[in-house]
Formats: C-alpha cells, structure tokens, sequence
C-alpha cells in the first residue's frame, strides 16, 4: 500500500483536479446568466458532485490491478456494441443526433463511456496479437474489431467520436510499429475516397466542413459559432476581461459555451495568459501520460496508456482547435473542462486507469 | 515489456504532442496579442448598439402664437447598424411596409455599413406596428422605437409656408450644409423648414446600450440628451389665412362650375401688413398637405402630386411669372406724373384705340375726354398707352425697378423668382427684335414681356400704401426658445424710400380709391364697411384663359393690409379674383376674423 502510494503519479494527480477546478470555474462563468434566471448553480452542482463521485471511482480503479481489465475486454466489447445499439433505438435526439439515453434522472452519452471501453477492448486485443504484426495485413483484423463500434456512432451521428476512436486505434497502432510507408499509403486513399465519403457526410456535416474553410459563408448559420468563438478569444487580449466579464460569453453571443466552446470562455475572460496555462496543464498531462506509457510494466499497460493519453491529445487538438478556428466543428468536449458527466466521468475513469499502471511502473524516463 | 522500437515511438508521439502545443499556443497568440484590437472591436459591435436620438423639431406659431407645427411621438422603424439582411428579411420586410425591396436593400446595405440604425420608415400605422411585432422573431435587426415626428396641425393650411420635411438624403450629407447628420435624419426640403432647417432641427441626441444576442438591452452605456429645436413665430395671422384659403377655394370652385373659367385650378395670394412687411397670409393653389411627406410620401401621395399639371408644389406667390396686367398703371402711373409727362387735370381723347397705333381697349369701349383720376379708376388703355408713350420705356423700366420688380423681394423663401422687365435689350435677347412702340403700349398696361411674381406685385402696392415706402415682406418675427422666450430676431431688409414725389404717391392712392367707388372697375367695393383701395388687372394668357388680378389695401386711409391675388384662367381680374379680396376684407373690416381667433 506504502509503495503504491509512493508510486502514484502527483504532478499527473495535481494536474487533473487543477483543469477540473478549472473547468468548473469557467462553468459557473458561462453559466452565470442561467443561475441568475434559475436561482441555483444547477450546471456547477453537478458538475461538481459527479466531480467527488469521479475521483472516488478513480481511486478505487486505482486499488484494482489494471490486468484484470485484460479479463474483461471480451464482454466489454459486446457490452459497448450494445450499448451503442441501445442508443440508436432507444436513445433521444438533441441538436439533431441521437446521443442520450436516459436512466433514471441521469441522462448520460454512451458514445463518450464507449470510448474508454474501446481503448480497453482494443489494447486487449492488440496485446494478444502483439508478436504477429509484422505486415500491414496483420493489422486487418483490428481494423475491423474498431470498424463496428465505429459505424455505430457514426450512425447515431457522432462523427466526433467515430474520428476519436480512429485517433485511439491509430496511437496504439503506431506504438506497436505500424509503418510511415503504410500511413503515407492511407492518407493517399482517403483523399481518393475522400469525393465519396463527402455523399456520406450529413448536410449539416458538410456545411461545418465549408464554413470551416471560410466562415464568412453562413456567418448566422453553420459558421455562427466559429466566427463567435474567434471573436471571444481573440477579444481577451493579453489578460482576458475577468471572470464573468466576458461579454461575449455573459451575453450569450458564443454559443454552447459551458459545454464544446468552454475553451472560448477562458480565451475571453482569462486573455492569452489563461488560455495558455491551460494549454499548459494539458501539455503536462500528455507528457506524464505517455511518460506512463514508456514506463508500464508491460505491453498491454503501454497500449492502454498510450490510447488513453492519444485520446486526449485528439481532444484537445480537436476542441481547441475548433475554438480558434483552425479545425471543423464536431462536437468533441474538452477533457476535464467542458460541462458533461458523462464525459468527465469517462475521462477520470481513464485517468484511474493512467494512474494504476504507474503504480506497477518499472523506472524508465523520457 | 516495452521492445525498444514502442519506447523510439512513444517519443516521436511526444514530439508530435509539443507540436499540436505550438500550433495551437501560436494561433491563441496570433488571435488574441496580434489580432486582439480587431476582435475587441468585434465584440463590441456585437454587444454594442447605439442608436440615433432625434430632437423634437422646434414648432411653427403664427403671430398670436397658435401652433401650426408641431413635433410628436410616432414610432420609428429602424435597422441595426453592422447587422447584415438576408433576402428573406428584406423581401418580409418590403412586404409588411408595402415598399420596395430594392428600396429596404439599399437602407439594409447602408446598416451593415455603419456603427448608427438606419431608419426604414417613420410614422408607422397602428397595423404595421402590429404585424412587424408579429414578425420581431423573423427580423432580428430591427428596432421599433419612438422618435418625434412633424405634424402639421392644420393640414394643407399654409403649406406653402411651412414646406414639408424628409429624410436628408446621401448627397445632402456629403454637401456642406448637412454635414455630420446621420443617415435617416429629418430635415426641412421646402419653405420654412428649409430655410430655417439649421434652427428648427435642433441636435441629435444618441443613446448606447448593451444588449444581449437576442437584442434585449442588458444596460445603458452613455449617452447624450438631445437638444430640441427652437421655434419659429411667424407673421402669419392664421384666422386671415385660413380665411383666404377658405374663399378663394370657393371663388375658384364657383368659377369652374360656372362655366366661366373651368380650368381655374391655380392661383396664388398673398397678404401683408404694408407697414412694416409682415406677410399675414400666404397661399398657392393647388396645395398638398405637407403631413403626406412626414416619414415618407406615399405611392398615392407622390401621384396626386407629380401628376397634377397645376403643380401643387410650385409657391405660386414668388414663383409664378405673370404679366402683371392692369396693376401695372400704378408703375406707369407713377413714371408719368412724377416726371410730369401729364397733370391730373390733362384730358386725353378715348376714341376707342390710340391715334399712333391700332391699339385699344380689351372691351372695344371709347371712354372720350378722361383725365388721370377717371382713366385709372376705369382702367383705361388708350390713356395709358399715351402715359407709357410720354415717359418712355425707359422710365416706365426705371420706375419698375424702383417699386422692385425684376428681382426677389427677398422673403424668406428658398428659390424666389426675379421676374422680369422688359425693354429694347430684353425684346432683343429673346427675340431678335428691334423694340417698337407697341411694345411701349404694352408695357404700358402690363402685358407683353414684363413678368412679376404675385409678391412682387402686392410689395409694389403696400409702397403705394404706406406713402412710398418699401418694407420687403417677410415671414419670421422671431426665433423661439422651447419655453417661447426670445431666442433671436432675424435680421430683415432694410426699408427703402421709393424715389418719388409725395404728390406722385398721393395720386395714385387716390386713383386706387378710385378704382374702388362707383364708376370704378370694382365699384362694388364701396359696399365694405370703411373705403378701401384696390386695382383690377387682367394678364393676357396665350396658353388658355387669362390670369384675373385683383389687389387692394385696406383701409382706405391708414391702411394696415395689403391683398394681391390672382387666379389663373380665371379670366377678368374683377370677376376671378375681385370676389375673394372682398370678402376677406370684408371678414377683416368687420373683425369677424379677430372674433374667430377668440
């Protein structure tokens, strides 16, 4: 117990809760105006109380031995496709996907619980086919164990998440030595394909990919939120307008600002300095992840780190960059900072998990 | 356990991380260090809206102080300013406002433009405000508000004076007098509130709020008060004019009806005080009613006007150009006994057409021996052509010029007409032609090339009537603060002393009296209650029937009013315009105006 304790990662730890106490101040800002017509922080309460939930379920992931995880991958994978099944038949639709399923008074988004599941079910998988992936074609059957979880979201759809699992597949498939050749060879199929996946895509998906490459197209409509989202960070300045000052979060011109735009939040109200600290803290916790990564004590331990610290990083590059305008618009949330239980619950599971390989590490530095 | 190429890896996945950083820390810099003011300014036009305030318009009083202008709330539409209009509002809008959407496009193209709303439309009707808040929803840059708006109290009362008000427009600003008015801003277009635009509009106010993304206003940022205009009192007397708009709208009536002048739609009057130039009344036919204009002229409106070949909005009084027919003996009068080409007493043979010339009468009539006295008040031709013969065109020219005729009397009314004196040099201008003594005749008796405007001819008579002195008409008595203290008087023309000898003066008020006792061409004036003086004037019109003068002062003795007016094909001056200066001298000797004021 001494020793695990000892072990644990606390620049990891302290990194955490600083963006999760963070993300729960940028919160009660962009969520101010709703607690004034309310009369109740009802966005930071349960944000807050999923919070202490989250960690003490970290803390005990961390008391488990990250190996039984190998046990379970199996089910757990015929456990996720279910639940995305679920969705699709008895989930309710907001903001034209279906995402949500509620039990109880929860309303929770699987697609975000199945990322997690995923990375497990996948290192699992790539674990026992670690010696024999010598040629690109050994990589086939992997390729089509993400395939089906992938359509599934993208049905529902979530083109956000179904990129995220191609962003945790492919992390852990670089670890394992998947060639630059063959990733040059990919990229030259997709833009091939890429004509063809456009029928694929849905209207609205199509008109963030065009408002994307110029704004000014819709600026009411489909190119609202970016044009907003620049406007509040690029307004901040240097030191940012204060907190709760922001006009353009207080006053409701950035849209989604406690969920998928909290970054613009803190762009507006903590200025350049802010946003760069947090930025900070994220560097920080990639760096500790794939420090982990480098660190476990075997492979399986490697991959999971390993996807879980790419899916962060795809996150953030994602999120981030879709606030200040240098990627499309999907609806991926920012780790630890944007509102969503369901996320933040995922996020602190994956970070139980980080934290639990660790313990066992063997001593290996960047 | 980790092989050495996963570890290789795990590090260039690192690297590639501290590059997603760099990216992302660079982009933040460029935005918010680089880029920082530009978004600034971005979100303070999204949150920012100021709005134009407009300044009550100063009020229109006449001499007693009874309003005739006025300012009051009505409601405003306006576009926001930097909000950009789909072609689905702008077609939403045209069609609730029944305008043109090419019209609503240009003002929407005006607002994304600038930092100030644009106004669409002023004064709205109870149902547009009703179905433009039915459509608030649809129309996110709009804004109804309340603004003051002119009112004219009394209708076409006095249109002629007052003018009318309207959106200044694109030219006007970049033009020197406007400057620094935003878009949308009321002005004054035509008579006084045009002259007096710079008094009556007094200062835009502004008011900045900050409002949220639905357009509610959060708070009040700063803002100036406006200033309202100062008020004008005229030297109009309203009863006087309403009374003469009132008669000579029924003597024009009756005339058409009659069948004896059937296209007397025109016609112009003026009164004024001779003693000191006050213009009392003021009126042009046809007229407008100058509310039609108030926050833009409807389809219909602009029709009745535009199409109307009488030209409602012409100012008659000083722009229309007539002959001034027989009012013209006062100037040949005078030119001939002041330089005692004649005396009163000199008779002179009527055989029905002068001896040099086949020249006659209108009538034909031959009056025989008459002196001055008898050939004014009879309006005889002969006689005159004789007088205009003696003096010579020069002097009848001279003396023309002296009681200001050929030049504006200098009313404060934009766009005076000069009117015009004939002579040799003119007649050879026009018409390539030597003058002839015809030509005198003519000039003689006010026909031929002279045109006077109906101002000029009532300033000649109020000389006349006040003992040879010229007071210019004017129309202000003095600028008013809100609480109706002096604010200031304006500056009027200098009063002049006609060149003449009194005796010169003395006979022609007495042919004027003349004119007006029996055996006078309007003997029919002896029936009002105090004498008065008056002349008939008949102005020949190639064009259709003649223009019908008549001018009179009143009293005869000490008179305090002067009346010129003339209907245009209304034929003889005693038969068109003799029966309106009757009765509202008639109405004014018996107080019966004064009463009504009451």
């Amino acid at each position: 117990m001494r020793r695990y304790i000892r072990n644990l990662d606390w620049i990891l730890i302290w990194t955490i809760l600083l963006l999760s106490v963070t993300g729960m101040v940028l919160i009660a800002s962009a969520t101010h105006g709703d607690a004034l017509v309310t009369g109740q922080n009802r966005f930071v309460q349960r944000q807050g109380l999923f919070l202490l939930a989250d960690v003490l379920l970290a803390i005990g992931i961390i008391s488990l031995d990250y190996h039984s995880l190998k046990r379970i991958a199996l089910p757990l994978y015929g456990f996720t496709v279910l639940l995305l099944l679920g969705v699709m038949f008895f989930g309710h639709a907001t903001l034209g996907a279906q995402r949500w399923i509620q039990i109880g008074p929860v309303t929770f988004q699987p697609s975000e619980f199945s990322k997690a599941f995923m990375i497990v079910c996948l290192a699992a998988f790539l674990d026992e086919r670690s010696e024999y992936l010598e040629q690109w074609k050994d990589y086939l059957p992997a390729c089509l164990f993400m395939l089906i979880p992938f359509f599934l979201v993208l049905r529902q759809p979530d083109l956000g998440t179904a990129l995220v699992f191609a962003a945790i597949a492919f992390s852990m498939f670089w670890v394992c030595g998947f060639k630059v050749r063959w990733i040059a060879v990919l990229t030259g199929v997709f833009v091939f394909a890429a004509p063809v996946l456009w029928q694929f895509l849905h209207e609205y998906q199509r008109n963030r990919i065009r408002v994307f490459l110029d704004p000014e197209l819709d600026p009411y409509g489909a190119g609202y939120h970016v044009i907003q989202s620049k406007i509040a960070i690029g307004s901040g300045m240097l030191w940012g307008k204060g907190w709760m000052q922001g006009t353009q979060s207080q006053l409701d011109f950035l849209p989604e600002n406690h969920t998928d735009f909290i970054f613009a939040v803190a762009g507006e109200e903590f200025g350049f300095v802010g946003a760069i600290f947090i930025l900070l803290l994220y560097m920080i916790l990639i760096w500790r992840g794939m420090t982990i990564a480098l660190n476990a004590e075997d492979r399986f331990g490697t991959l999971l780190a390993t996807g879980i610290t790419g899916m962060y990083l795809f996150h953030v590059l994602v999120n981030v960059g879709m606030t200040i305008g240098i990627m499309p618009v999907t609806g991926v949330p920012l780790p630890f900072l944007s509102y969503g239980v369901s996320s933040l619950t995922t996020n602190m599971l994956l970070a139980g998990v980080l934290l639990n390989i660790n313990v066992r590490h063997t001593r290996l530095q960047f | 356990m980790l092989n050495h190429t996963s570890g290789d890896r795990l590090k260039k996945m690192l690297a590639a991380a501290l590059a997603v950083f760099v990216v992302l820390g660079g982009r933040l810099a460029w935005l918010q260090l680089y880029k920082g003011l530009y978004y600034g300014k971005q979100a303070d036009g999204n949150r920012m809206r100021s709005a134009v305030i407009m300044a009550p318009r100063g009020r229109i009083m006449d001499v007693h102080g009874k309003v005739l202008a006025d300012s009051s709330p009505g409601y405003v539409l306006s576009l926001q300013a930097g909000h950009s209009f789909s072609d689905a509002e702008v077609n939403l809008l045209a069609r609730l406002l029944a305008m043109q959407p090419d019209a609503i496009r240009k003002k929407a193209e005006q607002a994304a433009g600038t930092y100030e709303q644009i106004v669409v439309k002023s004064e709205l009707t109870p149902q547009e405000i009703t179905s433009l808040e039915e459509h608030l929803k649809d129309l996110p840059g709009i804004s109804l508000n309340l603004q003051p708006m002119r009112h004219y109290l009394y209708g076409m009362t006095a249109a002629h004076v007052l003018g009318y008000v309207g959106e200044v427009s694109e030219e006007q600003i970049k033009q020197g007098k406007y400057k620094g008015l935003s878009p949308g801003s009321i002005v004054g277009k035509e008579g006084l509130e045009f002259v007096y635009d710079a008094v009556l509009r007094g200062q835009t106010g502004r008011r900045t709020e900050e409002v949220d993304v639905r357009g509610r206003v959060v708070r009040e940022l700063a803002g100036q008060a406006p200033v309202s205009g100062k008020g004008l009192v005229l030297t109009l007397d309203f009863a006087l004019q309403q009374d003469l708009e009132r008669v000579l709208d029924k003597q024009m009536a009756a005339l058409r009806t009659s069948g004896i002048a059937p296209n007397a739609y025109g016609a112009a009057a003026v009164a004024m005080d001779p003693n000191t130039g006050a213009v009392r009344a003021l009126v042009s036919r046809p007229g407008y009613d100058p509310n039609w204009f108030v926050g833009g002229i409807s389809t219909t409106h602009w029709k009745l006007i535009n199409e109307n070949v009488f030209h409602p909005l012409t100012n008659k009084v000083i722009n229309g150009e007539y002959p001034a027919g027989s009012t013209f003996k006062v100037v040949t009068g005078s030119a001939a006994l002041d330089k005692h080409k004649v005396t009163p007493e000199e008779l002179i043979f009527d055989s029905g057409k002068h001896w040099l010339a086949d020249m006659g009468n209108a009538g034909g009539e031959a009056l025989g021996w008459i002196n001055f006295q008898t050939a004014f008040a009879m309006s005889d031709n002969v006689y005159f052509y004789e007088m205009g013969r003696r003096a010579g065109i020069e002097n009848l020219n001279a003396y023309a010029a002296q009681y200001g005729f050929g030049r504006p009397t200098g009313i404060e009314l934009a766009g005076e007409s000069s009117g015009l004196i004939a002579g040799p040099s003119a007649k050879k201008k026009v018409f390539n032609e030597d003058w002839t003594l015809g030509d005198t005749f003519n000039a003689a008796i006010g026909q031929g090339l002279t045109l006077v405007t109906p101002i000029q001819i009532c300033q000649m008579l109020a000389a006349v009537a006040a003992d040879g002195v010229i007071h210019p008409p004017y129309l202000v008595e003095k600028i008013v603060n809100a609480d109706g203290s002096v604010y200031e008087t304006p500056k009027r023309p200098q009063s002049r002393k006609l060149e003449l000898e009194s005796r010169t003066v003395q006979l022609i008020q007495k042919g004027l009296k003349g004119v007006t006792q029996p055996g006078g061409t309007g003997a029919w004036f002896a029936g009002l209650p105090v004498p008065v003086a008056g002349k008939t004037g008949t102005a020949e019109n190639p064009h259709g029937q003649d223009h019908g003068w008549f001018i009179a002062y009143a009293p005869a003795e000490k008179p305090d009013l002067v009346i010129a007016c003339i209907v245009e094909q209304g034929t003889y001056g005693a038969t068109a315009s003799g029966p309106v200066v009757y009765e509202v001298l008639e109405d004014y000797l018996t107080g019966k105006l004064k009463a009504e004021r009451k």
